[in-house]
């Protein structure tokens, strides 16, 4: 019989860091005696990046937030020994500024909805048998009732697209590779995620392991695979722990290898590991990289489900695709088809980063508008800023305006728009962002992102940061916009991989949305967002300064002058234009102009 | 076969080929740079790039990596193809602006100059990926590879460091398109070993060779090198012949090998060998890449060799003086003291040569001009007024002067003084020999060899071309220098003699052989060595000495020699000659009726 406990810590965001919390609390519970019945669990990642690190307290739903060590004392103490809860330590809901106490109270929590990240945070990543208490393996005793054909029909039925980005269907790759000639066949997982700002498949890798190998034996079943690989960047060195420890606990379990349930199926899987890149996750580069060669994609007229690693049929998806494949055979096709929208069935997982308040991974059904996204899952954007625009699909995706707030996102609506779903990375602009200058930044990741293979993505997206350059400092041309435009569409057209194709989605995107802030930037030389330093002036306008003195502290090259209670000025001369008056203004008595009309009048 | 619409029209093709392929082979012209046809399509540069129609959706695509299917509408110049080639060659003419096949490519698509700024005016290379595939999937030397990503892509060895790896095939040169990439002599070793030889690893032996197909020199063929180089480990190295071979001629697994024959008749024609004229240090040959041999002259001039048949010096110049001197190794107390007869004929036609290549002054230094030949003296005229200076003495010597010049002197016997010449190149016409191994080829057939060296026919006037053995016959030079007239009329001659033999159908044996008495015989094989017929062998079964009667001449060498008097010669035996000696000195009866005095 195993141990029984009274209470639950499960601990998150705690992986990356030194394990101070989770020492604190083990000498603290240990040094009370109650070490006997109470478990503290370090567990996945549960999305909450901004507060983190978090503590969620089972049976009791309770739930604290930005722990410390310094706070465990008082924890244990109160919440343990006393029952009560500490509120300074629980939620605060952005929007209504109210201290939540019980986790599933959480606004933000209560409008996900988790498919593939369902374990992550609730079990121990690092235990077999916590993932099979929480009926993890019963979707693959099922699968090895059915026959593989019924297995992919049933993908097909739940209309599950791939995770990885471009949005595949998966049952359609999985009949393909099923019907593809070869005795071999290989299984691939993707967990080579290289946007900036992304991190699911790794909080998947390391919150829920063992939902990737039980998807992939599913997979392989399906597919006629008894050879799999799980590809992740080095980096990830605690998903390459976790997933090694998995693959090591599956094999104790008879959940991999020869005769898996005695079913009579082999099946057995391998980590290959890499340095992180945003091309090498492309799915030809992923297979170059197992075969030992350099990351680089490679044209993909003929299916990889025909030819692939090594020439051989396989089937590679992303993890996520392949956590969720258990719970589709788990509880059906229609199931999951009823989530989300006809054509994007199921959730996504968006990570959320810019100017939002609850910064993170969260999961959604497909087809949540932006505004939903944003506003009731995000908690909004933090000081009630203005809403300007918002990037999905990761440093490739389009730029999307406030006019598209309601726009319900899925594959097609969102390509359609001038994006796309890619992996899932979001990034909120409020209206100290200047689209030029953000489309610019996502180029100078791009250009160094290229695997250089093609000319169009190696030397046209360098040509294009080089213009975007020249117009966030004032030396743009109307003609630019032209040659900007051919050249994005040229790149997008006909670069080699899609990571090369969808290249030019900042620009284009920005372009078509916001080419009056582009205009802006060329003929009046004025950035509106104030971020463009070489074209930007902040100036006081006199009329609405009540001389309080915060901008005064706020900024750092003591630029601004004035007496209290008398209208401020900034010294121009002195002046970074780093933008901290501007942020730290409350009533809107900064403002920014053109650089160049303000030096004229200091001149005058 | 499949059907494609390509611009318009309806083209027929075979399964499993590219766009490109496709193209190409219908004429149709698509820029590309990447590609090359031995090669693996890469789809980098995207020149090639097409608009491929497929389920009623356009799309553009690089037609070197998309395959030819049934059905597909291809065009290959509408406005968004000239769009995305016109982009890509103003991007690429950005990063080599100075390339010229980059700069006719953007000429054609209308970019006249680089559209965005130049960061390395000298940069060449556009980043193909031609000599990192051509090195690892083809010479499997895996040399050189990418380096870096993105705009900091570069090609280069193993952490750009010299390799020893790098077998100098210069495979990377030939397929790179904007010559980006050189080989520097100390890695051309391989082109050093053979600086006369053939230019390419596959090459046809010359132009009237027989038959005239081409061979493989496995000495710089990068198969054979990498298969000699790692032991058979690398056997599948390049093999781009075998690829681009339609008729599929090529064979690697062909060998030298040995075949045997039985026949009735042996010509041999071995021919001769160049005399090494480093033997006479006075010539300085070795010394200056400038001074070389008659042969090495016929090489440089021949249209096919290493310079186009352009007369040049070593750098590259061309000579505005060139001596030829004569007799280099003949008619010499210190090398040969015969007359190799070709010499003369071919120094007077490279001075022409030389006089119509490149107008350079010649100078001949000749001993006796022997023009013996039809029509020989009427050249040796025609030479002379082409402005040839004839110079009458030997060539004592050649000097390499410090300026590369070289200095010849020797003596003018019509004006009976010493002269030197300063010239820039030297053609030393070399002496013929008879080959080194020419011992063993006459021991083989048991043929004899004049003091020259050269195989000694059967009579000097009667039997130019048999030899003292029957049914072996010499042709050409291996009985002795001869031009090619010369050598024509002998081998004809040889071929109608062995003919002559073969059309018989039996050979006439001379009675007169000799013979070995088993009983007798004490086994000391004193015989075998000494029958220059090679005639007699030893039975070890019998342990006895036996005489191929087809084979003896009866020349009794044997006879005389044997020490136990076991051989005897048919004929000729002690008992017939003493016989014959004793009928010899008999007095006739008649003689004796008369009283004559025994």
């Amino acid at each position: 019989m195993a141990q029984q406990y009274r209470a639950d810590l499960l601990v998150s965001c705690v992986h990356d860091r030194p394990p101070e919390v989770v020492t604190a609390l083990e000498n603290e519970i240990k040094q009370r005696g109650l070490d006997q019945e109470i478990r503290v669990v370090t567990a996945g990642c549960r999305g909450f990046c901004a507060v983190g690190p978090v503590i969620l307290m089972q049976p009791d739903d309770i739930f604290y937030v930005n722990v410390q060590a310094a706070d465990v004392p008082e924890l244990v103490e109160e919440t343990l020994v006393k029952g009560r809860v500490v509120e300074r330590l629980t939620y605060k809901d952005p929007a209504t500024r109210k201290f939540i106490h019980h986790y599933s109270d959480i606004p933000s929590q209560r409008k996900q909805m988790r498919v593939a990240l369902r374990h992550c945070g609730l079990i121990n990543p690092e235990s077999i048998d916590e993932y099979i208490a929480v009926g993890g393996y019963e979707a693959l005793s099922k699968a090895f009732t059915m026959k593989p054909e019924a297995i992919i029909e049933e993908i097909k039925t739940s209309g599950l697209r791939g995770r990885g980005g471009a949005g595949f269907p998966t049952g359609r790759k999985w009949e393909s590779a099923r019907k593809a000639e070869g005795d071999v066949k290989y299984i691939i997982a993707n967990g080579d995620e290289g946007d900036p700002n992304c991190f699911m498949d790794r909080a998947l890798m390391e919150g829920d392991p063992l939902a990737i190998l039980e998807g992939m034996t599913i997979g392989a079943y399906a597919v006629g695979a008894h050879e799999g690989y799980v590809y992740l960047p080095y980096e990830y060195t605690l998903a390459v722990k976790t997933l090694k420890n998995a693959i090591q606990q599956a094999r104790e379990y008879g959940l991999l290898g020869k005769n898996i349930l005695g079913s009579g199926f082999e099946f057995d899987i391998q980590l290959r590991m890499g340095a992180r890149s945003f091309v090498g996750g492309e799915s030809t580069a992923i297979m170059h990289a197992i075969e030992g060669k350099p990351s680089e994609p490679r044209a993909k007229h003929v299916h990889t489900t025909d030819k692939g690693l090594w020439d051989r049929p396989s089937c590679l998806n992303n993890v996520k695709t392949w956590s969720i494949v258990s719970e589709i055979v788990l509880r059906g096709g229609k199931w999951f088809a009823g989530i989300g929208t006809k054509t994007s069935t199921g959730t996504q997982v968006f990570s959320l980063a810019g100017k939002i308040n609850t910064t993170g991974l969260v999961e959604v059904p497909m087809g949540t508008t932006v505004r939903q996204l944003v506003f009731d899952v995000g908690g909004g954007l933090p000081k009630k800023r203005k809403f300007k625009a918002i990037q999905i699909g990761g440093p490739s995706g389009g730029v999307l305006p406030d006019s598209l707030l309601d726009m319900p996102m899925d594959y097609e609506t969102l390509a359609e728009a001038g994006s796309m779903m890619g992996t899932g990375g979001v990034v909120i602009m409020d209206d100290r962002t200047c689209v030029v200058d953000i489309a610019r930044y996502f180029l100078e990741f791009l250009t160094d992102e290229s695997c250089g293979k093609c000319t169009t993505c190696r030397e046209g997206v360098r040509r294009m940061l080089e213009i975007m350059t020249r117009i966030t400092q004032g030396q743009g041309k109307l003609a630019d916009l032209d040659t900007l435009e051919t050249l994005a569409r040229v790149v997008h057209s006909v670069s080699l991989c899609g990571l090369g194709k969808t290249a030019a989605n900042p620009v284009l995107s920005t372009l078509r949305y916001f080419r009056p802030e582009y205009e802006k930037h060329i003929v009046d030389q004025y950035c509106p967002a104030g971020v463009c330093k070489k074209i930007t002036s902040f100036q006081i306008v006199v009329d609405k300064c009540p001389g309080c003195g915060l901008c005064i502290k706020a900024c750092p090259e003591g630029a601004i002058t004035g007496e209290k209670k008398q209208p401020h000025v900034i010294d121009q001369t002195k002046c970074l234009r780093c933008g901290a008056c501007f942020d730290a203004c409350n009533l809107g008595a900064i403002i920014t102009t053109s650089r160049a009309e303000m030096e004229k009048e200091v001149v005058a | 076969m499949i059907t494609l619409t390509i611009d318009g029209q309806q083209i027929q093709a075979e399964e499993g080929q590219t766009i490109l392929e496709v193209c190409r082979k219908n004429s149709i012209e698509i820029p590309t740079l990447c590609y090359h046809p031995v090669l693996e399509p890469y789809g980098a540069c995207r020149m090639c790039t097409v608009e491929v129609i497929r389920k009623g959706g356009s799309s553009l695509q690089a037609a070197c990596t998309h395959p030819a299917w049934d059905g597909l509408e291809i065009k290959t110049n509408s406005p968004p193809v000239t769009e995305a080639r016109r982009v890509i060659a103003g991007l690429l003419l950005s990063r080599t602006p100075n390339v010229p096949v980059i700069q006719e490519l953007a000429l054609k698509y209308g970019v006249k100059e680089p559209p965005y700024p130049v960061k390395n005016p000298d940069e060449k290379c556009i980043l193909c990926g031609q000599c990192v595939r051509v090195c690892n999937d083809m010479v499997k030397a895996h040399v050189i590879n990418f380096a870096n990503s993105g705009v900091e892509r570069v090609v280069g060895p193993p952490f750009m460091e010299k390799t020893r790896e790098c077998i100098g095939c210069g495979a990377c040169t030939i397929v790179c398109p904007t010559g980006a990439i050189e080989i520097v002599l100390e890695q051309a070793a391989i082109y050093d070993a053979k600086p006369l030889g053939p230019t390419a690893s596959i090459y046809v032996p010359s132009l009237q060779a027989v038959p005239r197909v081409p061979v493989i020199d496995t000495d710089t063929c990068i198969r054979f090198r990498q298969q000699d180089r790692t032991n058979g480990e690398i056997a599948d190295a390049c093999g781009a012949c075998q690829m681009v071979c339609e008729a599929g001629a090529i064979d690697f697994n062909q060998k030298d090998e040995i075949v045997e024959l039985d026949v009735g008749t042996v010509i041999v024609a071995t021919g001769f060998e160049m005399w090494d004229p480093t033997k006479l240090s006075q010539y300085s040959y070795g010394k200056s890449p400038n001074i070389i041999t008659g042969l090495e002259f016929e090489r440089l001039s021949n249209a096919a060799g290493i310079t186009g048949g352009q007369i040049v010096l070593a750098d590259g110049r061309k000579p505005e003086r060139v001596a030829i001197i004569h007799c280099v190794g003949s008619r010499d107390h210190n090398a040969h003291e015969y007359c190799s007869r070709i010499c003369c004929m071919y120094s007077l036609k490279q001075a022409h040569l030389v006089k119509d290549k490149t107008g350079a002054e010649v100078y001949e230094f000749y001993m006796d001009m022997r023009a013996f030949g039809k029509g020989y003296e009427e050249f040796y005229e025609r030479v002379q007024e082409e402005g040839v200076t004839m110079v009458r003495g030997r060539g004592a010597e050649v000097d390499v002067l410090e300026n590369g010049k070289l200095r010849v002197k020797g003596e003018d016997a019509n004006l009976g003084r010493l002269v030197t010449a300063d010239v820039d190149m030297v053609v030393l016409s070399t002496a013929i020999q008879a080959p080194q191994d020419a011992s063993k080829v006459a021991s083989l057939f048991g043929l004899g060899r004049t003091p020259d060296g050269f195989f000694a026919e059967a009579h000097p006037k009667l039997r130019p071309v048999e030899t003292n053995t029957d049914g072996v016959f010499l042709a050409g030079t291996a009985q002795g220098p001869k031009d090619v007239p010369d050598t024509v009329a002998h081998a004809g001659a040889a071929a109608s003699m062995a003919l002559a033999l073969l059309s018989k159908g039996e050979v006439t044996i001379s009675p007169t052989t000799a013979i070995v008495d088993d009983k007798l015989c004490s086994a000391c094989k004193t015989c075998i060595a000494l029958c220059p017929y090679t005639a007699i062998s030893f039975l070890e079964d019998k342990n006895v000495a036996y005489i191929n009667e087809a084979l003896c001449k009866g020349c009794g060498t044997c006879v005389a020699a044997c020490p136990a008097q076991a051989i005897t010669a048919r004929h000729f035996t002690e008992e017939q000659i003493i016989a014959q000696i004793e009928g010899l000195f008999r007095v006739p009866d008649f003689l004796k009726a008369e009283g004559v005095p025994a």
